[in-house]
């Protein structure tokens, strides 16, 4: 039987509030790519991407004509580079990078991420190579994403490779200057990178993965926020507790992530690939309206980073999973609120008005995904104190068993306050402050490991 | 030998229509089979299909309800059916999608809508329409199996909307059923 209010209330949901599924990714394994030399590794790279993503697309937008919920992104996500090209020198995993960007444009997807390593306890010879290629492998690509994860909870930090990390950015950020660094927004550092995140700069298809599997990522934080007006305009601020807020969240959220599953599985069946996992984190784009940090404007705080902005934070990240995972069959990935400030309008305003601080942020990454995601600061910042904001940030993730990331833009040439903008998805932002530069180079020059943290006595 | 009857009835909303209805049946011996109801406004119908044996005839059936003792007179109507009735009819259809329309109310508006599915050989598989002050909304639960492009159908229903000064969204069923309701309509892991 028809119930029209049930009806009338998704029709608004999916037209007005502009629900969407936010990315459909492939994964798929290229460790099955192998040949006797890198030419010939690369060349069956492309050809199996081209096997199986040819369709990929064009179904993709087809499910979502059928169903009336739009699919924004289309991406796919590949093995590890590192792993595929073990043994490789660094112009062949440059090489690699290239195969993959043309297997991307042919796939019809705007970004291929995996172009990535796994180097939380030990560097390999090739390891090595292949964070050497970065800058060029990067600079030279227009679609393809690089990651690395650096630290897990059971293996601590690989300081060595943090140390690393600090130059490479640099670099990266030194070789796409003429674009305001852009190569370094797509590039992300990683503790406990998962192997299922479809979204990016961070999305691998990790080793334990099946050969072909589809990743969906949910509706953004715009549809939460409309909801949210509404009900506050409905009931009334007076009659509203907290309690009733993330429950207001909790179940927009069942609704949006069932959105997500069914074209996700619809995708699927259609393409007759294995469905892998809905990623429940809301990720906000540069578009007005679809911003984590308008939320926080709705529940109570008239500046973004005032106090008070890390527990609506908490209370948002907590009701989203709790929605969203009795809503899925399988929920993996990230799942979490992701607070990119280039990337969300709201977030960068306050950043470019000092309301929101570098240390803020930091908070933040503690009760929700990610970590510091695009985070524009000034060019002239030295590579350790990258280094040393990176190891902060993966010290929150190893400690608290979650994932945290670190994906930071050094904008040659400019300094607080001056905006930098990638336009599209990547958005625009005034470049943060960052405090105590050249303090850190001691405690970087170190190298060495961070033991894991002990996982008893937890008292 | 038994026979099938559909049996549809209206009255002034009270309470105990269904216990003399479903009394009167009982008296003759019948078997309800599949019974809908609604309250729409202050009335009341329902339709439903009962067995009876071979001697019982509608116009018996008939006599017995207008006897029913009641403030209001219950109307029913009652037609003979073969046997066995198709109930895998009422399974919805794969392609069954939602058409909600909404506007500033004024008269044909469903016939508006009518036509354009009939044009179309769409069948309407459910109606429900409300009016809200001067906002009309209506819901179509429609059978697209004979449509050969949901993207032609969104153009068309698109032009009709300019042309009608119509709010039409068409989408298909499985998201009302995702969004509201605890199974998941994903189906099986193994599928």
């Amino acid at each position: 039987m028809l119930r029209s209010d049930q009806i009338m209330a998704t029709v608004e949901m999916v037209q007005k509030e502009n629900l969407d599924v936010r990315t459909v990714t492939m994964g798929i394994n290229l460790l099955d790519c192998r040949r006797g030399s890198a030419k010939a590794t690369c060349d069956r790279v492309e050809s199996k991407i081209a096997e199986n993503a040819d369709r990929f697309v064009a179904t993709c937008e087809e499910i979502a004509q059928k169903y009336g919920i739009p699919v924004v992104n289309k991406r796919i996500s590949v093995t590890p580079a590192s792993f595929v090209g073990a043994g490789f020198k660094r112009k062949d995993f440059v090489s690699l990078a290239k195969s993959l960007d043309r297997a991307a444009e042919k796939a019809g997807v705007d970004i291929l991420g995996g172009f990535s390593a796994q180097v939380e306890k030990g560097i390999t010879k090739s390891d090595k190579e292949y964070i050497d290629s970065i800058p060029e492998a990067l600079a030279e690509t227009e679609r393809i994403c690089a990651s690395i994860n650096v630290g897990s909870s059971q293996k601590g930090i690989n300081m060595d490779a943090v140390a690393m990390m600090g130059k490479t950015i640099k670099e990266l950020a030194e070789q796409t200057a003429d674009n305001g660094g852009f190569g370094a927004a797509k590039f992300v550092v990683f503790c406990n990178q998962p192997g299922d995140n479809p979204f990016m700069a961070g999305a691998i298809h990790g080793v334990e993965e099946a050969d072909v599997v589809l990743n969906v990522g949910v509706s953004g934080p715009g549809v939460i926020a409309r909801s949210l007006e509404k009900t506050i305009k409905r009931r009334g601020r007076e009659n509203l507790r907290l309690d009733d807020i993330a429950e207001e969240i909790k179940q927009i959220t069942f609704r949006v992530t069932r959105c997500g599953e069914l074209i996700g599985r619809q995708v699927s069946r259609e393409l007759g690939v294995e469905f892998g996992v809905v990623d429940l984190s809301l990720a906000p784009t540069p578009k007005i309206g679809d911003s984590v940090g308008e939320i926080l404007q709705i529940l109570g705080v008239d500046a973004v980073g005032a106090p008070g902005s890390t527990a609506i934070v908490a209370l948002l990240n907590d009701a989203v999973k709790k929605g969203g995972v009795f809503a899925s069959k399988a929920v993996g990935g990230l799942s979490g609120a992701f607070i990119p400030i280039m990337e969300d309008a709201i977030l960068a305003d306050a950043a470019g008005k000092g309301t929101l601080t570098l240390e803020k942020l930091e908070a933040l990454t503690c009760v929700c995904s990610v970590g510091l995601d695009m985070v524009p600061i000034p060019g002239d910042v030295d590579a350790d104190t990258i280094s040393a904001i990176i190891a902060d940030e993966m010290a929150v993730g190893m400690v608290n068993n979650k994932t945290t990331a670190a994906r930071l833009i050094p904008v040659p040439g400019k300094t607080v306050g001056e905006v930098v903008s990638f336009g599209g998805l990547f958005g625009e932002s005034p470049i943060m402050k960052v405090l105590n530069v050249n303090k850190s180079g001691r405690f970087v020059a170190w190298g060495g490991r961070i033991p894991a943290p002990i996982h008893s006595f937890k008292n | 030998m038994k026979k099938q009857l559909v049996i549809s009835v209206m009255s002034k909303d009270r309470p105990g229509i269904v216990a003399d209805i479903t009394g009167v049946i009982l008296d003759l011996d019948g078997d309800l089979a599949d019974l809908n109801q609604s309250v729409l406004g202050g009335y009341f119908t329902m339709i439903l299909i009962a067995e009876f044996d071979e001697q019982v005839t509608p116009e018996d059936l008939f006599a017995k309800l207008s006897h029913i003792k009641s403030e209001n007179k219950i109307e029913a109507t009652i037609q003979e059916m073969p046997l066995p009735l198709d109930m895998e009819k009422d399974k919805l259809p794969g392609e069954t999608f939602i058409v909600t329309a909404q506007g500033e109310n004024r008269k044909g508006m469903v016939k508006i809508m009518g036509d354009f599915f009939f044009d179309r050989n769409i069948n309407i598989l459910d109606l429900v329409t409300t009016r809200n002050q001067q906002m009309y909304t209506m819901i179509f639960q429609v059978d697209l199996s004979n449509i050969d492009s949901i993207g032609v159908l969104r153009q068309e229903l698109e032009t009709l909307a300019g042309r009608e000064n119509l709010d039409l969204v068409l989408q298909h069923n499985d998201i009302f059923r995702a969004t509201h309701e605890i199974g998941t309509p994903f189906g099986s892991s193994t599928e």
